[in-house]
């Protein structure tokens, strides 16, 4: 929209922007692996250098009025007590912080837009009733400020786009798998993380690369029973995207993915699998549960296609492939704004053709607040969003 | 050389805006050490590098060079990668010819939130080119 | 070097947390030793605005036209610094940054060599800016009409959005009637709309605006020129004429078809491929002989479509409710990664569909009107299944568009190796090609659903927009440059450029050279590189600003 010249605020209630793409690793082996994860820093650098885009973090929307063309907004941002205007990320103060295991002032991710530290007041000593001033003394430029409030702002806006994006399924939901209790099961979220912070992944049970890996998909997807009827889209290429780097960079291992059709469509992923193909397992059939023989040993139990009945296997490494669900708070936006959700609790959409009308006349969606998408559908729902927004307010004379 | 003694190889990294760079730069928000004997060119593509530049390098003290673009595939110009690889090996060839051999000119691919991977690459040059001063010197 | 120029150069300790191991002042000394530097000042937080503002009054008051920038990275910073250039009054490229923050500072822990590494920086910062040239905006007329290849669905949703947007397009259909494979689908499922709504809803719009003209018939034959200003030859029956676009959009979709040799049959009155089941089932009042037992063959030509599996399906459900034939489908996986998709599935298995899956692929023949399936089921390992139906409905490959080849060479992009459009970077810049100002969208370029095709026709409609909604786009002016009189026309630099950016030109009446298209123009370098004359100068990226950052290697200050 900035660059259609709309002066744009982009609301984010996190820290940071980039929402959960942002932490996610690079999938690259001896070549490129169309993960797409790398276009999401460089989209928010172009936000941070656009002047027309103005950034307001920490912030939700709570109330809005009026109609299209004419809408007021009503934000809450919540204190971080470090000024943004004031902080030049020097980091001074992280290496300061007396707090231990984790700080209590710190940069909220290395590619952070906007770059600027936060105070976590679950972590900070002072907010748990120390008296510690140290960051606030070392601060070059004077940028903490503990006497931050909430601050509550006023926008007049033409229009709304909604882009809060979805949260990963909870493992811990399928408690027979075992996330949670087993520290050797790990989400395919966890392995984004871990990558991102290690470059490689260590089995969390005694450190060594894993050998004998499971991947297990359609965790939380395609599952009526629990109210997810619907195909994630993103998880069978990550787990095949993962599981080739895990065997690029440690060629000894073994693969093996569970699953129940293979998603391997797309444009050039059919060539990746085939690629790939020779050197995975895959098993037809998805396992019911996952149980702990010893510390570094998990216990795959699964029906069996080839025998026709149940089997056991061990693995040391168990991935659940977890997908894309709506965000627990999505009710709350909804209410706030008088927009429907819809299948699965996804935000719901007027037009069946159309992903990002709403309701509401102005208010639109992008994203995967609507639907499961990936990353190149997420930003090309949010182009479409933008183009009808613009299209609603050509038309409107705005 | 630095001031210790103990040897340091220089290395040239001409690094990419659009990937290289930028890892060297997520290295830093995460500091992660590397050796200070790299020197990073910034350019706008890796198919920037020309076996000039990477020639001059040498001629200009340099023990080694990186040349670091995105993964294959991944070149927003489609082509720079794979033409700064081509170029990279042809520099070692000539290198070679003239008596300077081990291949010490190379071309590598990372994406631009691998801050790791740009340390880890930057560590393992020193460290290969080092041992190759090594032989020389016995 | 320029005589008149004046260098300032502006450090940042960042907050000061720098100057504790390097030593900004000794930096200064030194630095206001050296022949050519008028200035240097030392600030604690340039990106901040008021450190900012005085850099600007600096900058004006001393008369500095180079600035060099010692701080934090340029990729986080640069655009912030030239901006108070600009607004100091001085060129924006005439700036140089050394970052001594995150590729010095934050990662060597040994600091009395960060310092010298610091100090090396600088100097190498500010031997560039001595060879900086300035580059000037200019402005370029563009033609803001919209050239759309393909009257299909996509198509046709990217001219009413850019209709809507108040663009102009003309949009060409090689066919008689708008439409494409919409009009020969029996159904939309899992939308529940019908095709013929939904045609009928975007040909109503598509007549009633006065921004679209519509050329049914017609074919593109040659086009000329750069984004912006693009001349197009329309062929419409024995009328040949010429129009001007500013941008181009390929919506040209797809061509199915039956794998016949693989299968190892051809189609018959009991073997139909999936389009001629729509014909059947858009006229079912036409059929003499209602099937009783469908089967649904899939995964065997291509295993990694979308849209197969989806045709499968949605026909299959048409298939019980037209006729209520008992309804099989085989098939390897289902592709059910798109929206509604995976409720598709669940629909036809509540409707009696059976699924049936296989790993190797089944074996088929005929006999007397019937087909007989032999086929190993997955879930049941070893063992022959034996099905027979009396209507087989074999799958259809989803191949490129037969123009796909013709059009590649009239526009001079990319095709990926199954012959579809190639995208920029397949999945990073799905709707653009390598040349700016074409794009595309739809299933000439990827196996997709309506929904996602959709979405790219709005996509493509923005991206025109963008470029062209303004009449005129600022570029860079000559920011790459090619010195006629070095250019001897080898062609290297015009086959080089990933973005078909370098055009031909006449100089006299004999001599031809290159000549960059700046709006074409992405700035990789990759013809500066190539070319074996070096008459190719790039300002802001020259050989001798590279060449000026490899002095003192080894040598510490």
């Amino acid at each position: 929209m900035a660059d259609n010249g709309f002066e744009v605020y982009l609301v984010e209630k996190e820290p940071t922007i980039g929402g959960y793409a942002a932490s996610f690793c690079c999938k690259a082996t001896e070549k490129c692996s169309k993960c797409s994860v790398c276009l999401v820093p460089e989209k928010m650098l172009e936000v941070a250098a656009n002047p027309q885009i103005s950034l307001l973090v920490n912030s939700e929307l709570v109330g809005i009025s009026g109609e299209v063309c004419d809408f007021s907004v009503e934000l809450v941002q919540k204190p971080t007590f470090v000024d943004p205007e004031r902080c030049i990320a020097c980091g001074i103060c992280t290496e300061s912080c007396p707090s231990e295991p984790s700080k209590g002032i710190y940069l909220p991710a290395p590619a952070a837009v906007p770059r600027t530290y936060i105070i976590d007041k679950n972590q900070c000593l002072r907010f748990k009733g120390d008296r510690c001033n140290i960051c606030r003394d070392m601060c070059p430029t004077g940028a903490v400020d503990f006497e931050q409030k909430p601050k509550k702002r006023r926008l007049k806006v033409s229009a709304v786009i909604v882009a809060t994006g979805f949260d990963a399924f909870d493992a811990r939901q399928k408690g027979l798998l075992g996330y949670g209790r087993y520290p050797n099961v790990l989400t395919g979220l966890d392995l984004e993380r871990r990558f991102n912070a290690e470059g490689s992944i260590s089995l969390p049970s005694n450190g060594k690369a894993p050998q004998n890996v499971a991947f297990i998909q359609c965790v939380g997807s395609r599952d009526e029973y629990i109210g997810n009827g619907y195909c994630s889209q993103v998880c069978c290429k990550y787990a095949m995207r993962f599981a080739r780097l895990l065997q690029y960079q440690n060629p000894e291992a073994r693969v093996t993915i569970f699953y129940i059709d293979l998603q391997t469509a797309g444009k050039g992923f059919g060539e990746f699998y085939e690629e790939c193909k020779g050197a995975i397992r895959f098993v037809h059939g998805v396992p019911v549960e996952v149980s702990e023989i010893s510390p570094d040993e998990l216990e795959v139990r699964y029906e069996d296609p080839v025998e026709g009945k149940v089997a056991k296997e061990t693995h040391d490494l168990v991935v659940l492939s977890v997908g894309i669900t709506p965000r627990k708070d999505s009710w709350d936006l909804a209410k706030v704004l008088g927009i429907n959700l819809g299948d699965y609790g996804f935000f719901d959409t007027q037009d069946p053709l159309d992903g990002t009308a709403t309701n509401v006349e102005g208010i639109f969606l992008a994203g995967t607040c609507q639907g499961a998408k990936d990353i190149p559908e997420s930003i090309a729902h949010g182009v479409q969003a933008a183009s009808r927004a613009i299209q609603t307010l050509t038309a409107r004379g705005d | 050389m630095n001031t210790e003694g103990a040897f340091l190889p220089d290395i040239v990294a001409f690094c990419c805006a659009h990937s290289a760079y930028q890892a060297a730069d997520s290295a830093g928000y995460l500091r992660i050490p590397y050796p200070e004997n790299i020197r990073v060119i910034r350019v706008p593509c890796a198919g920037r590098v020309d076996v000039l530049h990477i020639l001059k390098a040498f001629e200009k003290g340099a023990d080694g060079v990186l040349v670091l673009g995105c993964h294959e595939g991944a070149c927003r110009h489609i082509s720079g990668n794979i033409r700064a690889k081509n170029r990279a090996q042809k520099a070692n060839t000539l290198l070679e010819e003239i008596g300077v051999d081990g291949k010490r000119v190379e071309m590598l691919t990372l994406a631009q939130n691998q801050g790791l991977r740009f340390a880890q690459i930057a560590s393992e040059m020193t460290e290969r080119i080092k041992q190759l001063e090594g032989k020389h010197n016995a | 070097m320029d005589n008149s120029s004046r260098l300032g150069v502006f450090l940042c300790d960042c907050g000061n947390t720098m100057s504790k191991t390097i030593d900004f002042s000794a930096i200064k000394a030194k630095l206001e030793r050296l022949d050519d530097i008028d200035y240097v000042a030392i600030s604690h937080d340039l990106c901040l605005i008021k450190a900012q503002e005085a850099m600007q009054k600096d900058i004006r008051d001393r008369g500095i036209n180079r600035v060099v920038v010692a701080a934090c990275s340029p990729e986080l910073h640069e655009h912030t610094f030239m901006n108070v250039l600009q607004r100091a009054g001085v060129n924006p490229h005439l700036l140089s940054m050394a970052n001594i923050r995150e590729q010095c500072f934050w990662t060597h822990p040994h600091k009395e060599k960060a310092a010298e590494k610091a100090m090396v920086q600088i100097v190498l910062a500010i031997n560039r800016a001595r060879l900086l040239e300035p580059v000037e905006k200019a402005e370029i007329p563009v033609n803001q009409d919209v050239l759309i290849v393909g009257g299909g669905i996509v198509g046709t949703e990217a001219a009413i959005e850019l209709s809507h947007l108040n663009l102009k397009t003309t949009l060409i259909e090689k066919e008689a009637a708008l439409g494409g494979k919409l009009n020969l689908f029996a159904s939309l499922y899992p939308l529940q709309i019908t095709p013929e709504e939904v045609l009928a809803s975007k040909l109503k719009q598509v007549t009633e605006s006065p921004n679209i003209d519509v050329l049914t018939s017609a074919e593109l034959i040659d086009v000329r020129g750069q984004a912006g200003n693009f001349v197009a030859r329309i062929k419409r029956g024995d009328e040949e004429f010429v129009r001007n676009f500013g941008a181009v959009i390929l919506a040209t979709g797809y061509d199915a078809q039956f794998a016949s040799q693989l299968y190892g049959f051809e189609t018959s009155t009991s073997i139909v491929t999936l389009s001629q089941l729509e014909e059947m089932l858009k006229s079912p009042a036409e059929i003499k002989k209602i099937p009783r037992n469908v089967g649904f063959i899939t995964d065997v030509s291509d295993e990694h479509s979308r849209i197969s599996t989806l045709s499968a399906l949605r026909n299959a459900l048409g298939v019980k409710e037209k006729f209520g034939s008992e309804v099989c489908i085989l098939c390897k996986n289902l592709k059910v990664d798109g929206a509604g998709l995976e409720k598709l599935y669940h629909d036809c298995r509540n409707r009696g569909v059976i699924f049936l899956k296989f790993d190797k692929p089944p074996k088929i023949s005929e006999e007397d009107g019937e087909i007989h399936i032999q086929v190993e089921d997955v879930l049941m390992p070893g063992e022959q299944m034996a099905l027979s139906c009396d209507l087989l409905v074999v799958e259809e490959m989803v191949i490129p568009p037969s123009d796909s080849e013709t059009l590649r060479s009239i526009l001079d992009i990319g095709l990926d190796p199954q012959g579809f459009y190639q995208d920029n970077n397949i999945h990073l810049y799905p709707t653009f090609s390598n040349r700016e100002g074409i794009f595309f969208a739809g299933n000439c370029h990827a196996d997709l659903d309506l929904i996602r095709a959709l979405t790219e026709a709005s996509n493509v409609a923005l991206s025109a927009y963008r470029l062209l909604a303004q009449g005129r786009v600022t570029i860079e002016a000559e920011n790459v440059m090619i010195d006629p009189s070095k250019c001897c026309f080898c062609l290297t630099c015009i086959r080089a450029c990933p973005h078909n950016a370098i055009r031909e030109v006449q100089v006299d009446h004999e001599k031809r050279v290159a000549q960059i298209v700046d709006l074409a123009c992405q700035g990789c370098g990759i013809c500066t590189a190539v070319c074996p004359a070096k008459a190719i100068r790039f300002k802001d990226w020259s050989d001798d600003q590279i060449l000026a950052e490899l002095e003192l290697v080894g040598a510490y200050l």
